[in-house]
């Protein structure tokens, strides 16, 4: 298997765990997971966002982007640069 | 105190000022977000580089956000040339082609003529369809001397489950323009002398990406959230590192004969996956998050990232920070080329596309401060080792490190101004 395959397979995996991922949590049946409006406190604090430092995070990825192959993901996005 | 009113009152107005080109104005303000880092970052002996950032927001009363993200970062110092250490002074030509650098006997050879001052910004605006769906668009530019770069995204967010799941949906597209210094050189020729016809393309080079971003986010619980991003790029166009070379090697002693430029693939299709959760634990926050990336360049990596946020007092807080990645080397990846031997399509001898782990590991400090703004300290240590699995050394470069540990040093300084409703302070 050469590695176009590979990334082919391994993304045809990601999406279907996505796909089943989402269907789990948005059908009807599934609505019980999460929590009330009234018990979102604990949510709501700054540190308990799913990212609690949005600059820390898009400097990291600029040092990672330009010190590693990988990149992305966090989908913060970002064009291009020279980067050395 | 007056002053920190001033400019929070200065900046609401050049947001509103921004709303209001917009078409989005007519609305009182909402609420002002702003948000400042300045990061230095070392390598001893490389590169050291300096970013500012300024992130505002601005939400109006008709719920739709404009947001600006503006970037300014230089840099300066050394970076590895591609070139393999040997046992006599090495000299090279640098990219203009006017001039040459040497490196010493055992050294790895680094160009040290870099010199790059970039700026970006990104400008985006959100809009509510209604209660439950918003629709986002953004545009972006990024320019330093020799690359510059426009891009605009699209994205679509939809809550189910009286919120406790949100759907995302995210259309990127950028178009760079690479225009190096010297121009761009021709794919695996020779370097030569200064002063005289250098081996060069005509014109710039083009590159476009498209990325294509699925997210979801569920609460789990009154304690946990997870969210889960699925992205697919695909880039077109010249992916070259114009100032990268590979030593062309005597096939017995190993001794370079000639210096030869680089050359990738002009087509990269990367996917990648990246998972995080964040629990509530005993009064702290933890993050703990992981990466999956591959592309068909034959790179794939995973990447484990773990935040603890130690809420030590009622207004500060620390938190130690590990980051670990491990990835496997490009295809065309070769930490030099034999003669003799056929030249591949590709290669190159980046080490940023060889076999690498990388360690981090930082604590950063928060504090609240009396004005109701945030200030925030960090400081990093990175380290990146190869391990050279996959390439086989003879001659003089066994007596050689081929592949030296790159450390660095990140500090950084942030502070948030939360401006509340009509700017004040809060």
């Amino acid at each position: 298997m050469n590695h176009l395959q590979k990334t082919r397979t391994a993304a045809a995996w990601m999406a279907l765990i996505l796909v089943g991922l989402t269907a789990a949590l948005t059908l009807p049946g599934c609505a019980g997971v999460g929590v009330k409006p009234w018990e979102r406190d604990i949510l709501a604090a700054p540190g308990m966002q799913v990212d609690p430092d949005p600059l820390v995070t898009a400097l990291d990825e600029h040092i990672y982007f330009s010190k590693e192959a990988s990149t992305g993901g966090l989908g913060t996005g970002g064009g291009g640069c020279g980067c050395n | 105190m007056a002053a920190t009113r001033s400019s929070g009152s200065a900046v609401r107005g050049a947001l509103a000022a921004a709303c209001g080109l917009l078409g989005v104005g007519g609305a009182r303000a909402q609420a002002t977000e702003v948000q400042t880092a300045v990061l230095g970052y070392s390598e001893p002996g490389r590169v050291t580089a300096f970013e500012g950032i300024v992130d505002a927001s601005h939400t109006l009363l008709n719920g739709k956000t404009l947001t600006g993200h503006l970037v300014f970062d230089t840099l300066t110092g050394a970076s590895a040339n591609g070139a393999v250490p040997t046992g006599g002074i090495q000299t090279f030509t640098s990219p203009s082609g006017e001039s040459n650098y040497q490196t010493e006997a055992g050294k790895t050879p680094l160009d040290s003529t870099f010199k790059d001052t970039r700026a970006a910004l990104n400008l985006g605006l959100s809009t509510p369809f209604d209660r439950l769906t918003a629709w986002g668009a953004g545009v972006y530019f990024s320019g330093e001397h020799d690359y510059t770069s426009l891009g605009a995204n699209t994205s679509l967010t939809r809550d189910f489950n009286r919120k406790n799941t949100t759907l995302a949906l995210r259309a990127s597209y950028y178009g760079d323009s690479i225009s190096p210094v010297g121009g761009r050189p021709i794919p695996f020729a020779a370097m030569v002398a200064p002063d005289i016809a250098q081996p060069r393309q005509n014109g710039n080079g083009t590159k476009n990406t498209l990325d294509l971003t699925f997210g979801l986010t569920q609460a789990l619980s009154r304690r946990t959230i997870f969210a889960v991003n699925f992205t697919h790029s695909r880039v077109r166009g010249y992916q070259t590192d114009p100032y990268k070379v590979l030593s062309l090697v005597d096939d017995v002693t190993g001794s370079p004969l000639d210096y030869l430029y680089e050359s990738r693939p002009d087509a990269r299709n990367k996917d990648m996956v990246f998972a995080t959760l964040a629990r509530h634990i005993g009064g702290d926050d933890v993050h703990l998050s992981y990466r999956y990336f591959t592309d068909d360049w034959g790179v794939a990596s995973h990447t484990a990232d773990f935040r603890y946020r130690w809420h030590a007092g009622s207004d500060w807080y620390l938190q130690p920070h590990v980051r670990y990645t491990r990835q496997t080397r490009a295809d065309f990846y070769r930490r030099f080329l034999v003669s003799g031997e056929p030249l591949p399509e590709t290669a190159s001898a980046d080490y940023r596309l060889a076999d690498m782990k990388g360690w981090t590991a930082g604590l950063q400090y928060g504090r609240r401060l009396a004005s109701g703004h945030d200030l925030t300290l960090r400081a990093e240590y990175f380290r990146q080792t190869n391990s050279g699995a996959g390439t086989t050394t003879f001659g003089d470069l066994a007596g050689y490190d081929l592949f030296p540990a790159v450390d660095a040093i990140i500090l950084q300084v942030g502070y948030s101004l939360d401006l509340g409703v009509d700017g004040r302070s809060g």
